[in-house]
């Protein structure tokens, strides 16, 4: 029973994270239509910015997290700009140039810091453990919780409450329309693509402290990422965040249950199934398209 | 349309030319340096493979490799049970395998595995289509779908090590046997045999883009609810290309697990359903010929640069499909049909103008 | 017995009954008009027969067989044709090659990998002279002007020769003299085939109808002559909304 207990903890931490990485996914399809096949390298952009400023500026992880996020949105910007905004009229042209920039991420990484895994301390002030009874919570966990749950917020917030959230609302609903009244459709689809890869970053920085940063550390996080947007459904917010919960603790029980390796041959039948038969999600935005 | 098919048939018979006869030529009928362009050959029938259902049906099958690695499985579970003799082969001992697993079992006849290269990655891309195309499943999500299977089935290869040898693949194999005749890989004859598959997979290819079956997938990739409801089932159609598709590329494996010797998951990895993606996009996926030809060029590019740039290799192949992607989404074949438009209307355009100022007149005063 | 018999046919969209109950007949080789005003459930009315929407009531019967419940494809094989309101022909390929794809009495596989791509037949040159497009064949579709391109989609429904066929706003954007050749065209078609036309213009109507339909929020406000239609207060009141 501990053990179940720890393991569902375990999977919740995981879920936040899952949850930052999907959000950016899900804001970047749900905006453009682009699956953003790159987006497992921008969380491993994250990773390694952390690892290069903690090791080469004595920078903390929780301290890095503004920096990392202004430096992944960065290069994020500049795909947006230079490649990807080019190819919105060829959809399926996106997936293909995704997929080349994802390979050039991490073939770039392998060859100016290396292949071998990368070691990121966590925060001495989140050292220690909270236990209740056999139940163990390390502090970082419970901060990664707490953390996902604030950029949740914050985004639902910039969604709903911000002129620029409005903005990309009605560039969402109908483009030409939005560009008749003003709204530079262009410039919104760079912003969100940003904020989508700052996101990434952000959660490769969580992640560092418990697991081994290496160039293909993105490509298993994106597939999970993505189940969690199909599953979450377009434009739901609160869908995206359950999704997330949901296949997080799911992946964890899994490992537990049956091992690493079917669960997620398990994850990516759910994927497939999903997409056949609720091609909408789990928990479509309740909108006529 | 007969111009097109023209063009086509001295396209292959230049393709054939080379092939069967330029190549052995150039590197002086030498088994050896052959050998390597065999493996280019079989790498080329799985991207005019993946032609036929990306170029001509728009449906993007990331999963290629899937059914490519089902084939080259198959080739050497023959081989490798023809290695092992009475006895079990050697990986299965380890596993603490100890009867042969009755999927194994049919693999000692030649006929049958040959047929199985062919029919199961046919009969299994058919599936993945049936329960794709009946939902009406398309774009990106074709893609994401097949992706989804290929992760998932070289998990299970590598999973179920008793059965396939796991991350190791299944390596010690016999030489083939086909009917009487030991098939010695750094032999000419070897080339020959694969050049000969290739170039009937490209006559079936092109066979069919120019058939009127060509045409309706040509019609459901612009626009499948239209060509509804002209009474074409576009769900069986789109499922028979990815059928005959899936078949090619199977194999196109087989002929890759006898040049190399081995089957590896590996052949069913991500990256190198990727590869196949960029050489059919290279060459031009609208036609089987130009994918095929791509398939050589970026693999004979490889073969040279790699040894310049071990490292550096993956990176400017990742920097080639991006600017492909942009540049040139048409690839090669595009350049070559634009450039040659280009020249013909410069040559005849004096002779068409006047014809068209008269048409023009004539509609006028009519 | 009716050519095509509709029958109390509903659809609903989240709460909205598109099309509420509508009932009539269309007898083989009628020219029928469907009027009324934006919104009234024409097109959807149209997109109920082709199965382009599937309804959420009622009966639709074409020569006896009962069609509301087959796929798209298979009531086009039936001889159910339908021309969209957006001209809908393939841009990529060429005019010859758009009329082979529509003429498609032989819609299965087995036919399509043994015959050529384009068939170069008597009946395609004819239909190429009547629309105006002999000399253009190699084309492809997207390089067509507007007008061109509607002729091509005409073209393509004679080719498809579907017993039943259903028009969205055929007519729009052409000019009076393309209007008058069209009008022309449509006549020759009642010969063999049965229209329904959805059409806002009423020269064209008065030229074509064999007999009108006008609808209302979803529901048959009014059928008959023009001349009934025309006298009818009901009509009036809708149109005017007095």
């Amino acid at each position: 029973m501990d053990v179940v207990f720890n393991q569902v903890f375990a999977g919740l931490s995981f879920a936040s994270i899952l949850l930052i990485i999907a959000l950016g996914l899900a804001i970047i399809y749900g905006t453009m239509g682009v699956i953003n096949l790159a987006h497992g390298e921008f969380v491993m952009l994250g990773a390694y910015a952390t690892w290069a400023l903690q090791s080469f500026a004595g920078i903390g992880v929780v301290t890095a997290l503004p920096l990392v996020f202004v430096a992944v949105a960065a290069v994020g910007w500049i795909i947006e700009k230079g490649i990807v905004q080019w190819l919105y009229h060829r959809p399926l042209d996106t997936i293909l140039a995704t997929w080349g920039i994802g390979i050039i991420l991490q073939q770039a990484i392998r060859m100016g810091v290396g292949a071998e895994s990368k070691f990121v301390r966590g925060p001495d002030w989140l050292s220690g453990n909270i236990e209740i009874g056999t139940l163990v919570m390390s502090n970082y966990r419970i901060f990664v919780i707490v953390f996902s749950v604030a950029v949740l917020t914050g985004t639902w917030l910039l969604m709903t409450r911000t002129e620029f959230g409005m903005k990309l609302r009605a560039v969402i609903q109908n483009r030409g329309i939005s560009e008749c009244y003003g709204i530079e459709a262009k410039r919104v689809y760079s912003v969100t693509f940003a904020y989508g890869a700052g996101l990434a970053g952000i959660a490769g920085a969580l992640i560092t402290p418990l697991f081994s940063t290496i160039p293909t550390m993105g490509t298993g996080l994106v597939v999970d990422a993505f189940l969690v947007v199909i599953a979450g459904g377009l434009g739901s917010l609160v869908g995206t965040a359950a999704a997330a919960m949901l296949i997080g603790e799911v992946t964890a029980l899994f490992s537990i249950v049956i091992n690493d390796t079917l669960g997620r041959i398990a994850v990516l039948a759910g994927i497939i199934l999903l997409i056949r038969f609720r091609p909408r999600g789990l928990f479509p935005a309740d909108t006529r398209r | 349309m007969t111009n097109k098919l023209s063009y086509d048939i001295i396209g292959l018979a230049l393709f054939a030319a080379v092939i069967l006869f330029g190549v052995p030529a150039f590197f002086g009928y030498d088994g050896f340096e052959l050998n390597t362009f065999s493996r280019y050959l079989s790498l080329a029938i799985v991207s005019m493979a993946l032609a036929l259902s990306w170029g001509t049906a728009g449906l993007l099958n990331l999963g290629q490799a899937a059914t490519f690695g089902m084939g080259s499985y198959a080739m050497a579970m023959h081989l490798k049970l023809k290695a092992s003799g009475e006895g079990l082969p050697d990986f299965m001992g380890w596993n603490n395998v100890e009867t042969l697993p009755a999927l194994w079992v049919p693999f000692h006849s030649l006929t049958f595995t040959l047929l199985a290269g062919l029919l199961i990655p046919a009969a299994v891309g058919g599936l993945i289509a049936i329960f794709m195309f009946r939902a009406r499943i398309a774009g990106v999500f074709v893609a994401v779908i097949t992706l989804a299977f290929l992760v998932a089935f070289q998990l299970l290869v590598i999973e179920q090590q008793g059965f396939t040898g796991g991350q190791n693949g299944l390596t010690g194999l016999a030489q083939l046997e086909l009917f009487g005749w030991t098939v010695d890989i750094y032999a000419t004859s070897f080339y020959y045999l694969v050049g000969i598959c290739l170039m009937v997979a490209l006559t079936v290819g092109l066979y069919l883009t120019h058939s009127k079956f060509g045409l309706i997938l040509r019609a459901i990739r612009e626009d499948a609810d239209r060509t509804r409801y002209f009474g074409y089932n576009v769900a069986n159609y789109q499922t028979v290309i990815f059928c005959i598709s899936a078949g090619l590329a199977g194999w196109a494996g087989m002929l890759y697990a006898l040049v190399l010797e081995f089957a590896s998951p590996t052949y069913m990895s991500v990256s190198f359903s990727l590869a196949i993606v960029i050489w059919c996009a290279v060459g031009g996926r609208e036609s089987v010929l130009a994918a095929a030809a791509g398939a050589i060029l970026v693999n004979l590019a490889e073969n040279r640069l790699s040894d310049v740039f071990v490292e550096g290799w993956h990176m400017m192949l990742g920097v080639l499909f991006l600017l492909v992607v942009m540049f040139m989404p048409r690839g090669i074949y595009g350049v070559i049909v634009d450039a040659g438009r280009a020249l013909r209307r410069k040559g005849g355009g004096d002779a068409e103008e006047p014809a068209y100022d008269a048409s023009l007149k004539s509609k006028q005063e009519g | 017995m009716a050519q095509l018999e509709v029958r109390d046919l509903h659809v609903v969209f989240g709460g909205l009954r598109a099309v509420d109950g509508m009932t009539f007949d269309v007898e083989k080789g009628e020219i029928l008009c469907l009027l009324g005003p934006n919104g009234a459930g024409k097109s959807t009315t149209l997109d109920l027969i082709c199965g382009k929407t599937q309804p959420t009531g009622g009966s639709i019967r074409f020569q006896e067989t009962e069609i509301s419940q087959m796929m798209e494809f298979q009531r086009a094989r039936l001889g159910v044709g339908r021309k969209f309101q957006v001209p809908s022909v393939y841009k990529e390929l060429s005019v010859a090659e758009n009329l082979s794809v529509a003429r498609s009495m032989k819609p299965g596989i087995w036919h399509a990998l043994t015959a050529p791509a384009v068939r170069r037949s008597k009946r395609m040159r004819e239909i190429l002279d009547l629309v105006g497009l002999a000399d253009k064949t190699e084309e492809p579709a997207g390089n067509l002007s507007h007008g061109e391109t509607q002729w091509l989609e005409i073209a393509m429904l004679i080719a498809q020769d579907s017993r039943l066929i259903l028009m969205d706003e055929p007519t729009a954007g052409m000019t009076i003299q393309e209007t008058a050749r069209t009008a022309d065209i449509f006549r020759s078609l009642s010969e063999n085939h049965t229209l329904i036309v959805v059409e806002h213009d009423m020269s064209f109507v008065r030229t074509v109808a064999d007999r009108i339909i006008v609808m209302n929020q979803g529901t048959l406000l009014a059928e008959g002559s023009i001349e009934e239609i025309e006298e009818n207060e009901a009509v009036k009141t809708a149109y005017l909304g007095h």
